[in-house]
């Protein structure tokens, strides 16, 4: 009983990093208008920037203290390759934040399709740590899934943002 | 009016959001840090000085590569550390690798779990006396040899198992662990061994009073009972002594709690005075009984009939020997004699009598009783041993465990010393009247003689580890103090001959290291990675001719000048 208290208290905080990453990135999308960047680029510059800082708090307390010691394990590899999925995650989270707030007038088809997408991405941590915890994944396997969700979800957010930038009637 | 209030209180709950993702990441980063090696708790060969000579080993930090015995031969030893079962042992080659004086980092003997006081319970051992008798060599060679390199000693479990078999597939492999090769790493991060400030021997005595009538005018004659209860052994920290003393101390306290029911009526109280004594110092030459027997007062040392010491009484079938140093023609050891095979006989075992004369030039005191009869006071020494042992010897050492010692036997020893003293203090020599019978209410109890003994046999006690106001010392006092009229406790310091050094168990902690090709291997695969990437990135989003421009830039910007 305790465990699973516990368990879902882990969740909920999880689900919480999620949502600040969400307000976040909602946040230097919309209210850091203090230079004329072009759409294309605005979003880039927020996706890497926050996927730097995610890396750096998240990663770098770890890396400096475990990587030191003698003994080898492959995690802080893994660690790096789930960095870059990460990295590719946000990027393609903050297309699709820039789609959802910055630009007014999209095809009604695709609406649909850009929330569900930014809401899969969003709660990414929570399904990797349901995969490691409640499937009992090893750590490759998670991060091969993390790699290959994010290839994915980049390449549809490049082809909903590559839609909405046609000039359409 | 409300976009404006919006970001602003959305920025309040991010800034206060903030230090709760901070803890969290010190929790993630927390988590990670605890994740470690194999470890295993060791306890370390004892160190001592001996009249200024080294023994023991002399080093206790360790840092080196691991080797099983099957290492190919002719390689370097000198930064390894050996790792031997004791299945595996041959003690000739250790005796040979020691008296050669050949370097070695350090050596691990793995002991059999069985004989773990914490966790190896009251499991019976497969071959007793083969165990017996090969660590029983072991801790004879080690204790009296001089050795330059760290030697602990660990309990089997499946971790160090697997550990172990590991490196013996290396080692049979022909590849011994060494920098390049990669293997298993021992560690043990502690600091160097510093001696033992000032070591103290606590001894332990409690007074029951005998009955005193208004005639008596002169003091009423005592007799003693002394076991020492402090061990000396190869690991210190494991050093329990369950039969060398253990059985002595636990048959003491139960002499102490029949006669303090016969003395707490005063119409069973006997004519004399009981004096029971627990002393330290025990395996260096009786050092706290002699201050003990110092400290007396001169008339209470002349009142005191005879002492009877009880020394490893825990693992005889039917026999039982009493050493004297007084010829046996003395009227006292005859008496003392006669009383005990009287009861003997009526329980069905023998005893022996040994005796063996005091050499007062000679320093070494090889029983309790002779300390006694130093200062001319009529003792003997009831024990299971034949023969005399010598010096650091039969004072509890690694085989020393529960396991080696019977309950029964124990019980059998107290009834005899118990009826044989009743039958001297109230005056029934040769009459068959039995006191201690079983089923009254003065019957031995093997419960409480097995539940002393548990705990004995799971608490070292080598004393100079043992502070002034040790725990287990304080509850041997206070379960005496629950018997007799009056304890009383006396610190003494552990000069003479003997120096001990401290660090006595540590935690290894193993690490597999690879090797250095493996490292610079790894190195060249994520930097080819990173580049690949890198070079990727660049062509999918400016084209290759960016990419090698990168690297042409000089040349191009010599032509624009020009």
């Amino acid at each position: 009983m305790e465990k699973f208290v516990g368990y879902t208290f882990q969740e909920l905080l999880k689900a919480l990093i999620g949502f600040i990453d969400v307000a976040g990135l909602y946040l230097a999308l919309t209210q850091l208008t203090h230079r004329n960047i072009s759409q294309n680029h605005k979003f880039q510059a927020v996706g890497l920037g926050w996927a730097l800082a995610d890396s750096v708090l998240h990663r770098l307390a770890p890396l400096w203290v475990g990587a030191r010691g003698l003994e080898f394990t492959w995690d802080y590899i893994l660690q790096g390759l789930e960095a870059n999925a990460n990295l590719v995650l946000s990027i393609s989270l903050a297309a699709l934040g820039s789609l959802i707030w910055l630009r007014k007038n999209k095809p009604k088809t695709l609406i649909p399709i850009i929330y569900a997408c930014a809401g899969i991405v969003a709660t990414m941590p929570s399904i990797t740590s349901y995969l490691r915890r409640g499937l009992g994944w090893h750590f490759p396997k998670v991060v091969g899934f993390e790699l290959f969700t994010s290839l994915v979800m980049a390449f549809i957010s490049w082809q909903l943002f590559s839609a909405c930038q046609r000039p359409y009637v | 009016m409300a976009n404006s209030k919006k970001p602003g209180g959305l920025r309040e709950m991010l800034e206060s959001m903030y230090s709760v993702i901070a803890l969290l990441f010190i929790l993630v980063a927390c988590v990670e840090l605890c994740d470690a090696a194999a470890a295993v708790d060791v306890y370390r060969l004892i160190q001592y000085d001996m009249s200024g000579s080294p023994f023991g080993s002399r080093f206790a930090a360790l840092n080196h590569h691991a080797a099983s015995l099957h290492f190919p031969p002719g390689v370097d030893l000198s930064r390894t550390v050996l790792i031997i079962p004791l299945r595996e042992l041959n003690i000739t080659f250790v005796r040979e690798y020691i008296n050669q004086k050949n370097p070695l980092g350090g050596l691990l003997v793995l002991l059999p779990e069985v004989l773990s006081f914490k966790t190896g319970g009251n499991k019976q051992v497969h071959e007793k006396e083969k165990m017996k008798n090969l660590l029983a060599e072991l801790e004879r060679l080690l204790v009296h040899s001089n050795i330059p390199y760290p030697v602990y000693f660990a309990f089997e479990n499946d971790e160090i198992d697997t550990v172990l078999a590991d490196i013996k597939k290396n080692d049979l492999m022909g590849q011994p662990a060494t920098a390049t090769t990669g293997g298993y790493k021992f560690v043990i991060p502690t600091a160097e061994p510093k001696k033992v400030a000032s070591p103290t021997m606590t001894n332990i005595q409690g007074w029951l009073s005998g009955l005193k009538t208004d005639g008596d005018a002169n003091q009423l004659p005592t007799i003693a009972i002394v076991a020492s209860y402090d061990t000396f052994g190869a690991a210190p920290a494991l050093s329990v002594g369950s039969d060398s003393n253990g059985s002595g101390i636990v048959a003491l306290l139960e002499i102490a709690r029949l006669f303090s029911l016969l003395y707490s009526n005063p119409k069973t109280r006997g004519r004399y005075n009981l004096l029971f004594g627990l002393t330290s110092g025990g395996p260096y030459n009786y050092n706290g009984t002699q201050k003990w027997l110092r400290s007396f007062d001169q008339r209470l040392r002349e009142s005191i009939d005879y002492a009877i010491c009880l020394n490893s009484i825990g693992s005889w079938d039917n026999e039982l020997w009493i050493h004297v140093s007084k010829p046996p023609e003395n009227a006292y050891i005859k008496q003392i004699f006669e009383g005990l095979s009287n009861v003997a006989e009526e329980l069905d075992l023998k005893v022996g009598l040994k005796h063996k004369k005091i050499n007062i030039s000679n320093p070494r005191v090889a029983w309790e009783h002779e300390q006694f009869s130093r200062l001319r006071v009529t003792a003997a020494t009831l024990s299971e041993l034949s023969v005399t042992p010598e010096l650091l010897e039969s004072t509890g050492g690694l085989f020393d465990t529960r396991q080696y010692v019977n309950e029964t036997a124990i019980v059998r020893g107290v009834k005899l010393v118990a009826e044989s003293l009743a039958r001297h203090i109230y005056g029934h020599q040769g009459k068959n009247i039995q006191i201690f019978a079983d089923e009254s209410s003065l019957a031995v109890n093997p419960a409480y003689i097995r539940s002393w003994l548990d705990v004995l046999s799971q608490t070292p006690r080598v004393a100079p580890f043992l502070s002034k106001d040790d725990p287990f010392v304080m509850a041997l006092k206070k379960e005496l103090a629950g018997h007799v009229d009056e304890v009383n406790v006396q610190h003494e310091t552990l000069e003479g001959i003997f120096t001990f050094y401290d660090s006595t168990s540590a935690r290894l902690n193993i690490y597999q290291v690879a090797s250095v090709t493996f490292d610079l291997l790894l190195l060249l695969v994520l930097g080819s990675y990173l580049i690949v990437l890198f070079s990727f990135l660049v062509i999918t989003t400016r084209g290759l001719d960016d990419l090698i421009s990168l690297f042409r830039r000089p040349p191009s910007r010599k032509l624009k000048t020009a």
